[in-house]
C-alpha cells in the first residue's frame, strides 16, 4: 500500500482483525501521520461466545469446565477463581493440601504463559531462533503439565471444594527434575532477553506507559508492574497458599517494553521459587471436600492470573444453576493502555506493542 | 550476541529437540488423559456422570431391562469431572492418546455398555447389584451388615434389612419403604 506523505495529513490504516500479535482477533483503526501513529481506535467483539449466558444455563460443576475454556493460556486462573468464588458463596472450607496444590498449578501455568509471551515477543522482533529456543524451554513446563495433570493446556485440576485428584511423590520428583533441567536453560534465555543488543535496540524506549497513565487507566499485572506500580493480588489479599510462601513482587520503573519484559522474566524466577517452596512444605491430607448444599448467596473472588487480576462474581439461588456469573479479566483493563502506548509509536511497532500487554482477546470478549 | 551464538552452537551439537514420532518413540506420560473408560461391573447407572458432563458426551438410556451408558469420545473434553464425581469409582482414564481417526469413524469412537437389572433377592424387583468392594466400603462402619447379602437387595429392602440388623434402630417417618419410582 503506497501512502503518500504530506506534512500535517493523516491516514487511517486498518490493523487486524486477524493475527495482530497472537492468533487472536482484534481490530485497530490506526490514525497515522507518515510512519507515526497519532491515534488508535480499538474494535472488538470478534470472538464473543456468550459465555456469561452459557454459564447461567449450566450447573455449578459444568461451569467449572466452561470457565476453564474462557482463555487458553490462563485457563487455570479462571477455573481456580471460579472454584474460589463458589467456595466463598457457599462457605466451603478447602483442605490445606488443596490450597498448596492449587498454588503449585497456578505457578506452573504462569511460567508457561510468561515464556509463551516472551517467545512471541522474540518472534515479533524478528528473532526467530530465540522464539524457537524459548518455546523449546517452555516445552519442559508443558511436559510437566502433561505428566502431572494429564493435559497440556486445560489442566482441569480445580474443582469446587479442592482439586479433582491428588499428586503423588512421583509427580513431585518429576517436577523437581524438570526444574533442574529448566533453570540453567532459562537463565541463559533471561540473559539473552535482557542484554542482547538486537532485542534491546528494538524494545527499549518503545511502548511507553507512564506511571500516572498506568494509575489513571487502572492497568493490572505485569503491565502495571512494568510502570513501577507495586500491585499483586497474591500479596494484597493472599489466597490459596500464597500467604505461606515467600516471594517478591517484581517491579520495574522503565515504563517501556523492556521493563515489562524484565518483569515477566523475573516473575518466572519468583514462580520457580514458589514451586520449590510448595514441594517442600506441602502438607498431607485430603484434597477435596464435598459441596453439601446450595443456598441463595453472592460472592466475589479475585486472583492474580499471568496477565493480572481476575475478578469473579457469582449470585446463586436455591438451584444448582447460578443466577449470575460475571468475571472481569486483566486484558480488559490493559488494552485501554494500548491507546497510550501506541500514540507516537511507529506503525512497525504496533504488533510488538500489542503483544506487550499479553492480550487475551477471547477472555475479554468471552 | 556472543551468548546467543553460543546457544545456537549448542543447539547444533545437541541435534533436534523434537521426538522422531511417528517413526520412533515419543514422550508419553503415565497420567496423560487419552480416553474415558467405564467399568461395567461398578456402574450403578445413577447418572451422576451425565449430570456433571459439561460437554454432553455421556448419555444413559433406560428401559425396563436395564440401561445403556454411552460416551462419545469425540465430544469428551477430558475434564475428568465424571471420574471425580462418580460415587462408584466406575469411570477411569485410559492413557492411550492415539486418537487420530478417519472422518467416517467419528461416530464409532464410543464407549458403550448395556447393563441389565437383576431381581432383588427379597422382593424380586428389578435392580442393580452393587459391587462387593463398594458394599464393603459403604458398610464398613456397620459390622452387623453382611455386604454380600445387602448388595443383592433393592433400595427398599436394603433399608428394611439395615433397620432389622442394626443394633441402634431409629424410627424415621421420612424413610419411604414403598419401591422407588424408576427415574427416566
Amino acid at each position: 500500500m503506497a501512502i503518500e506523505q504530506k506534512a500535517g495529513s493523516t491516514f487511517n490504516i486498518p490493523l487486524g482483525p486477524v493475527h495482530v500479535a497472537l492468533e487472536e482477533p482484534v481490530y485497530f483503526d490506526l490514525q497515522v501521520e507518515g510512519e507515526i501513529i497519532r491515534g488508535t481506535t480499538l474494535h472488538s467483539g470478534h470472538v464473543h461466545r456468550g459465555m456469561e449466558n452459557l454459564a447461567q444455563h449450566r450447573n455449578l460443576i459444568m461451569n467449572q469446565t466452561l470457565t476453564e475454556r474462557v482463555c487458553s493460556l490462563c485457563s487455570n486462573s479462571h477455573a481456580f477463581t471460579y472454584a474460589m468464588v463458589v467456595e466463598n458463596a457457599l462457605g466451603i472450607k478447602v483442605p490445606e493440601r488443596a490450597h498448596y496444590l492449587r498454588t503449585l498449578t497456578e505457578e506452573i501455568k504462569r511460567v508457561a504463559s510468561h515464556l509463551f509471551t516472551l517467545a512471541i515477543q522474540a518472534h515479533l522482533c524478528g528473532f526467530e531462533s530465540l522464539f524457537m529456543h524459548t518455546m523449546e524451554i517452555r516445552e519442559i513446563m508443558q511436559d510437566v503439565k502433561e505428566s502431572l495433570y494429564g493435559n497440556r493446556m486445560n489442566l482441569a485440576f480445580n474443582c469446587i471444594g479442592g482439586t479433582k485428584f491428588d499428586l503423588d511423590q512421583e509427580c513431585f520428583d518429576f517436577l523437581e527434575q524438570s526444574l533442574e533441567k529448566f533453570m540453567p536453560q532459562f537463565r541463559e534465555v533471561l540473559d539473552i532477553f535482557e542484554t542482547d543488543p538486537l532485542i534491546c535496540a528494538r524494545i527499549q524506549g518503545t511502548g511507553i506507559l507512564p506511571k500516572e497513565e498506568a494509575i489513571r487507566l487502572g492497568v493490572v499485572g505485569p503491565v502495571a508492574r512494568g510502570s513501577g506500580l507495586n500491585i499483586d493480588v497474591r500479596k494484597e489479599t493472599p489466597y490459596a497458599a500464597y500467604g505461606k510462601v515467600d516471594f517478591d513482587i517484581v517491579t520495574r520503573d522503565g515504563c517501556d517494553l523492556y521493563a515489562r519484559t524484565c518483569v515477566r522474566l523475573h516473575e518466572v524466577l519468583e514462580s520457580v521459587k514458589i514451586i520449590k517452596q510448595v514441594i517442600r512444605d506441602i502438607p498431607e491430607g485430603e484434597t477435596r471436600v464435598h459441596m453439601t448444599h446450595i443456598f441463595p448467596s453472592q460472592a466475589v473472588a479475585r486472583s492474580e492470573a499471568p496477565r493480572g487480576e481476575v475478578i469473579y462474581y457469582i449470585r446463586t439461588n436455591s438451584t444448582e444453576i447460578p443466577e449470575r456469573l460475571k468475571w472481569r479479566v486483566p486484558s480488559y483493563m490493559n488494552w485501554e493502555a494500548l491507546g497510550v502506548m501506541l500514540r507516537n509509536a511507529k506503525v512497525a511497532d504496533a504488533a510488538l506493542i500489542t503483544n506487550t500487554i499479553d492480550p487475551c482477546v477471547s477472555c475479554t470478549e468471552r | 550476541m556472543a551468548t546467543f551464538l553460543n546457544t545456537l552452537l549448542q543447539n547444533i551439537i545437541s541435534g533436534p529437540a523434537t521426538d522422531p514420532f511417528p517413526f520412533g518413540e515419543t514422550f508419553s506420560p503415565k497420567r496423560v488423559r487419552g480416553l474415558i473408560r467405564i467399568d461395567r461391573d461398578l456402574c450403578l447407572g445413577c447418572g451422576m456422570c451425565r449430570h456433571v458432563c459439561a460437554a454432553g458426551a455421556i448419555n444413559i438410556q433406560r428401559n425396563s431391562l436395564g440401561w445403556t451408558i454411552t460416551i462419545w469420545q469425540d465430544s469428551c473434553c477430558l475434564c475428568r469431572s465424571c471420574v471425580t464425581y462418580c460415587p462408584m469409582h466406575a469411570m477411569s482414564i485410559d492413557p492411550n492418546w492415539h486418537s487420530a481417526h478417519v472422518e467416517e469413524d467419528k461416530y464409532k469412537r464410543i464407549e458403550q455398555h448395556t447393563i441389565s437389572y437383576q431381581p432383588c433377592a427379597r422382593c424380586g424387583t428389578p435392580m442393580r447389584v452393587m459391587s462387593l468392594e463398594r458394599a464393603k466400603e459403604l458398610y464398613a462402619a456397620d459390622p452387623d451388615i453382611d455386604p454380600e447379602e445387602i448388595r443383592h437387595l433393592c433400595r427398599s429392602c436394603r433399608q428394611i434389612r439395615d433397620a432389622e440388623q442394626s443394633t441402634v434402630c431409629m424410627l424415621r417417618s421420612d424413610i419411604s419403604t414403598a419401591p422407588a419410582a424408576e427415574k427416566s
